[in-house]
C-alpha cells in the first residue's frame, strides 16, 4: 500500500522508528527518538517529503512528556493524493529540547517558536527562538496542563 | 551607598501617587517616599532625611538574587537566547516598564510630582499613581492604606526580576485590595465620576456578608 511507503523504507533501512498507526484521514504516523530526529529529518527531505505543511506540540499528560508533531507532505505536479506522514517526537519535560529542523524547511520558523512559546520546548539550533504570542518577559508555558494563569486583575469573574 | 530619603508633600497637586524605590534585583537600599495628596494643603515643604543603616549594606548587598519570601511561581526569566534589545537602552526610553489599569498604574520610573516629567533614567524607583479617573472617593486614609500595601508588595517582590509581568502582578494585587476596600466598605464609588461604570461591581446593600448583623 502506498501508505506504508515510508514505514517500510525506514524499516528496510534500520530506521529505528516506531509506527503509531493511522489517524482518521489515512496518513500513517511514527513516532521518532529525540536523538534520531535531525538525521530521519534530513532523510525525508532526500525521500521527497519538501514541504512541512504543520508542526505543532501538544502536552500529553501532566507529569508526562512532550510531543512535537510534523505532518510533512510531498509536493509535486499531477498528483491527486500526496503522499503524507505524521511524525511525532516525544521529549520529557524536565529537558525539553529537540534539534530544529528550520534548515530543512522553512516553515518551520514561526511554528516552533509558537511551540516553544507555549510548551516551554526549546529548539536547538533555532535562529531566532524566542516568545512570539506572549509578551516576551512571560513566565511559564501557558499551554502545559500545569499550568496555572497568575490572578491578574484583567480576568475578572462577571458581575 | 548611603543614599538619602525625602519626604515632601508638594502644594496644589492633581495626581495621587506615590514613589517607592524599588528593591527589586539589587540588594536592601534605602527607599525614597513621597506621597502627593489631592486633598492635604500644606503651607511649606518638610523634608526628611533618612538615613539607612550602613553597615548592614555591604553585606546584603552581596547576595544577588534575593528569594522573595514564599512567593514559589517567581522564576529567572525564561531561557530566550535570541531575545536581544533593539540598541536602546533604558536611558532612552527604550524599556518602558509599565502595568496600567483602570485604577492602578505602576511605572518603573520617576515621575516628578509637580511637572509629572517621567525621568526613565531612573529605573530602581517604582510609581504607584493611583485612580487618575476617581472612580472612587478617597481619604487620606484609605490613600495611606494602599500605600502601605503597596510597600509590602515591593518588599515581598524583592529579588525578583524587572519586567512587565512582575509589575503587572503587582498591579494586580493591588486591584485586588482595591476591591477587597470596596466591599469591606471603607472605599464607595464617586456618584460625581465623569465614567460611572461602578467596574468593581454594582453597588449593592452590603457587599460582604460579613457587615450584615444577624447573618446565621
Amino acid at each position: 500500500m502506498q501508505q506504508d511507503r515510508l514505514s517500510d523504507w525506514l524499516v528496510k533501512h534500520e530506521l529505528v522508528h516506531r509506527s503509531l498507526g493511522f489517524d482518521c484521514r489515512g496518513i500513517e504516523t511514527l513516532q521518532i527518538k529525540t536523538e534520531d530526529w535531525y538525521s530521519i529529518a534530513v532523510i525525508s527531505y532526500v525521500y521527497g517529503y519538501n514541504y512541512l505543511r504543520s508542526q505543532c506540540a501538544y502536552d500529553v499528560a501532566p507529569g508526562g512528556f512532550l510531543a512535537s508533531v510534523y505532518h510533512l507532505t510531498r509536493i509535486q505536479y499531477g498528483v491527486d493524493k500526496p503522499e503524507e506522514v505524521c511524525i511525532k517526537v516525544f521529549v520529557p519535560k524536565n529537558n525539553p529540547r529537540i534539534s530544529s529542523v528550520f534548515w530543512i524547511w522553512k516553515s518551520a520558523d514561526f511554528q516552533e517558536r509558537e511551540s516553544y512559546d507555549m510548551l516551554g520546548i526549546s529548539y536547538d539550533n533555532h535562529p531566532r527562538l524566542k516568545r512570539i504570542l506572549m509578551p516576551e518577559s512571560w513566565i511559564g508555558w501557558p499551554l502545559r496542563k500545569d499550568y496555572i494563569t497568575p490572578n491578574f486583575y484583567e480576568i475578572q469573574d462577571a458581575h | 551607598m548611603a543614599t538619602t530619603a525625602s519626604l515632601f508633600a508638594p502644594t496644589g497637586l492633581s495626581l495621587r501617587g506615590r514613589v517607592i524605590d524599588r528593591r527589586i534585583g539589587k540588594g536592601r537600599r534605602p527607599h525614597s517616599i513621597m506621597a502627593q495628596q489631592e486633598q492635604q494643603q500644606l503651607e511649606q515643604e518638610e523634608e526628611k532625611q533618612q538615613q539607612e543603616q550602613q553597615g548592614t549594606l555591604p553585606e546584603q548587598q552581596r547576595q544577588q538574587q534575593q528569594q522573595p519570601k514564599g512567593q514559589p511561581q517567581m522564576q529567572s526569566l525564561p531561557r530566550q537566547p535570541m531575545a536581544k534589545s533593539k540598541n536602546m537602552s533604558r536611558e532612552y526610553g527604550g524599556q518602558w516598564l509599565s502595568s496600567v489599569t483602570r485604577h492602578v498604574r505602576i511605572y518603573a520610573a520617576y515621575i516628578d510630582p509637580i511637572t509629572h516629567v517621567f525621568d526613565q533614567t531612573q529605573m530602581d524607583k517604582l510609581t504607584l499613581i493611583l485612580d487618575p479617573s476617581n472612580e472612587f472617593v478617597w481619604t487620606n486614609e484609605t490613600c495611606q492604606k494602599v500605600y502601605a500595601y503597596f510597600q509590602e508588595l515591593v518588599d515581598h517582590y524583592e529579588g525578583a526580576p524587572l519586567s512587565e509581568y512582575t509589575l503587572r502582578l503587582i498591579g494586580s494585587d493591588i486591584e485586588h485590595y482595591i476591591r477587597k476596600l470596596l466591599y469591606d466598605g471603607e472605599i464607595k464609588y464617586n456618584m460625581n465620576a465623569r465614567v460611572l461604570n461602578f467596574s468593581m461591581g454594582k453597588p449593592r446593600m452590603k457587599f460582604n456578608s460579613s457587615q450584615i448583623q444577624n447573618v446565621k
